[in-house]
């Protein structure tokens, strides 16, 4: 009872949030980012269906959004030549039943193996698609894509979707409901059985279930909620192209599930916010955002595998314990010259990249063929790497008194 | 009344044949142990039996109908479930969810998404009792991967009799803990086989001669006895063939 209060709540603050987020930050490029983020938080999330709980690697997720945001735009165009005649709050369930359409009709045979065979089936699908878009100019617009006008549609209670926030508020509903449906899939037999799949597809077979049915049945469920995302898609921005059905897509969505982490529901939401940040933040100052973005990729494979959520969950025990506090000040210490470690590695690098032309970073003018430039930045990182070596075995000690547990015994120590 | 019979089972991977004709029919209701050195071929038996492996040639039948060439989750669908030699579970998932998968199909619920798992109070229930039985009570809420060996066996256990199946395979229970761990395997096992059919591979001969009703002893992919333990003990080509070594080491 008190566990269903408690997740009761979170579910009332994540609505909450997602309601006054605009109210907070309500500039045009904060409510931009907003509606990238919510159209990320569900495609992230639809992916890691297949990945994280369903253990099926994909690299042509981008078809499902991509096919349902093609098939939205052509909804909102016909409901501008009133071939049909409904609000476009719905337009996101269309984007969902293609996606689920295209999910049935692929999944009948990539689901047939995980692993190796499966990622790679996904690959060759997800080049097809891209391609055959090239091709069907009629459906997909050729290289300039298609475009519709979101505004023709019948008000909903008044609301006719020509400002930005409005979509916000549009697409925040769907992203709760899409979000509590994705988790509600967890709690139920087929989701279940997806991590068991996951796990062990050979027990789950001997237990009952195929497990190519059961591979099948989240792969359907993902298409459908990855189609939901390219339904906001094509409401946001009113036009769609063959980038977001393409190899690029779909390795951002991989990336956003990862970083987020894999293994939480709550990962690929924190993946999703933090890429959106990166991509629409980032890409203001520095052409050189999508190496930053592959060098954070890479640095969370190797240090947390667990993903930003993984990280945030490492600290149950100290939490729980109330040890929480004992860890601010190494993590300071620690933290901060890691931070100046990286913006100079960071400096560098753009010196690099802005090959003798000065330019503003931070407080100060640098150029590649400034001695002074160079002293600079090398003496920062080598002074921060050292804070950072001499601060870590503090941090390690902290950690492990942070996380002892009360009884030496853990299995005395569960009722 | 036979439950399982294999006619003529025979299974080759390329030249090699390792289950050579084998015929065998299991009682209803009884403990039956099949012994036999290294190599003889008794996982793939088993593997034949539940339908990880396709059979070469001949027939096996569950309760007289044909389970020959089916797919391994129709032949658990049927009443057959089994362990493995290897622990075989679901590492990242907690040990009551192992469990719950385990009573999934056999509860009805089939790929259902629309029932709530926590809502179903009956099938938690039914878990927590399984849990209970099986000595994991305490354990129910952390990754079975983070379990000691000898929990790892017991939950194996129990998700393989969680599917309520009558018959009942067991592919090395024991093998691999100390002598105490083992007794109290080998009571639990009597214990949730209770009224079922058991069929068990096992190296360990004393608790062999201790669970079983009948004992086949298969050496190189064929049965050369089937008997009740002390007509084995006795059987010289047992003696010959397999027995006197054991002794000899023992």
């Amino acid at each position: 009872m008190k566990q269903l209060l408690t997740k009761s709540l979170v579910w009332i603050a994540y609505l909450a949030v997602l309601l006054i987020l605009p109210q907070i930050f309500n500039s045009v490029l904060a409510i931009t980012i907003f509606n990238q983020m919510a159209i990320a938080i569900v495609f992230a999330l639809s992916y890691n269906m297949l990945l994280g709980q369903g253990g099926m690697l994909s690299f042509g997720h981008a078809v499902y959004f991509g096919l349902g945001g093609f098939m939205a735009v052509h909804a909102l165009v016909m409901i501008e030549f009133e071939t049909f005649y409904f609000s476009i709050i719905y337009i996101p369930l269309i984007g969902g039943l293609i996606g689920l359409l295209a999910a049935v009709f692929i999944g009948s045979f990539s689901t047939h193996k995980a692993g190796t065979v499966f990622a790679m089936i996904s690959l060759g699908i997800g080049e097809l698609v891209a391609a055959s878009s090239l091709i069907f100019v009629s459906f997909f617009g050729g290289e300039a894509g298609v475009s519709a006008d979101r505004t023709y549609g019948p008000p909903f209670f008044g609301i006719e979707f020509f400002q930005d926030i409005e979509i916000y508020y549009l697409a925040a509903g769907w992203v709760f409901i899409a979000t509590l449906f994705m988790y509600l899939f967890t709690q139920t037999p087929a989701g279940r059985m997806a991590n068991a799949v996951r796990d062990n597809p050979e027990r789950a077979e001997f237990i009952g279930y195929s497990a190519r049915k059961v591979r099948f049945i989240s792969f359907c469920a993902s298409g459908f909620f990855a189609g939901i995302a390219g339904g906001l898609f094509a409401l946001n921005y009113e036009f769609i192209t063959e980038e977001n059905l393409n190899a690029v897509t779909s390795g951002r969505v991989l990336l956003m599930a990862y970083i987020g982490g894999l293994g939480y529901f709550i990962g690929p939401i924190v993946g999703a916010v933090i890429l959106t940040l990166m991509n629409s933040l980032l890409s203001n100052y520095t052409e050189l955002w999508m190496l930053y973005l592959g060098i954070m990729f890479v640095l969370t494979v190797l240090f947390l595998p667990r993903g930003f959520a993984g990280f945030i969950m490492m600290h149950r025990v100290a939490w729980v314990q109330k040890r929480m506090q004992s860890l601010v000040m190494p993590y300071l210490l620690t933290g901060v010259p890691a931070m100046i470690t990286a913006v100079s590695l960071v400096a560098i690098i753009e010196m690099l990249h802005h090959r003798g032309e000065e330019f503003h970073f931070l407080l100060v003018t640098l150029s590649s063929t400034s001695v002074f430039s160079w002293a600079l930045v090398l003496a920062v990182a080598g002074a921060s790497i050292y804070a950072v070596r001499l601060s870590l075995p503090r941090l390690h000690s902290a950690w492990e008194d942070a996380n002892k547990l009360v009884d030496a015994d853990e299995d005395n120590a569960r009722p | 009344m036979s439950i399982l019979t294999l006619k003529n089972v025979c299974k080759r991977f390329g030249e090699t044949e390792i289950i050579r004709d084998v015929s065998l029919d299991i009682e209803k209701g009884e403990r039956h142990a099949i012994i036999g050195p290294n190599g003889a071929g008794k996982s793939t038996l088993f593997h034949l039996i539940s339908g990880k492996y396709a059979l070469s040639s001949g027939d096996i039948s569950f309760h007289d109908q044909s389970i020959a060439n089916k797919k391994p989750y129709e032949i658990a669908r049927l009443g057959i479930t089994r362990s493995f030699q290897v622990t075989n579970i679901f590492p990242r998932m907690t040990v009551f969810e192992n469990i719950r998968c385990g009573l999934l199909w056999n509860q009805k619920y089939g790929y259902s998404f629309w029932h709530l798992l926590g809502r179903q109070q009956d099938l938690n229930a039914k878990t927590h009792a399984l849990l209970e039985e099986i000595g994991l009570g305490h354990r129910a809420e952390i990754p079975a991967g983070e379990l000691a060996y000898a929990q790892q066996r017991a939950l194996e256990l129990g998700i393989a009799i969680a599917s309520g199946a009558e018959l009942i395979m067991l592919d090395e229970p024991v093998a691999g803990m100390s002598h105490s761990e083992a007794e109290n395997a080998v009571a639990l096992i009597r214990k949730v086989t209770e009224g079922k059919t058991l069929v068990m591979v096992e190296h360990d001969m004393n608790i062999v001669f201790d669970v079983a009703d009948r004992i086949s002893v298969l050496v190189y992919g064929e049965i050369i006895a089937c008997d009740t333990p002390q007509a084995i003990r006795s059987n010289a080509r047992v003696q010959e063939a397999y027995l006197g070594e054991v002794a000899a080491d023992a």
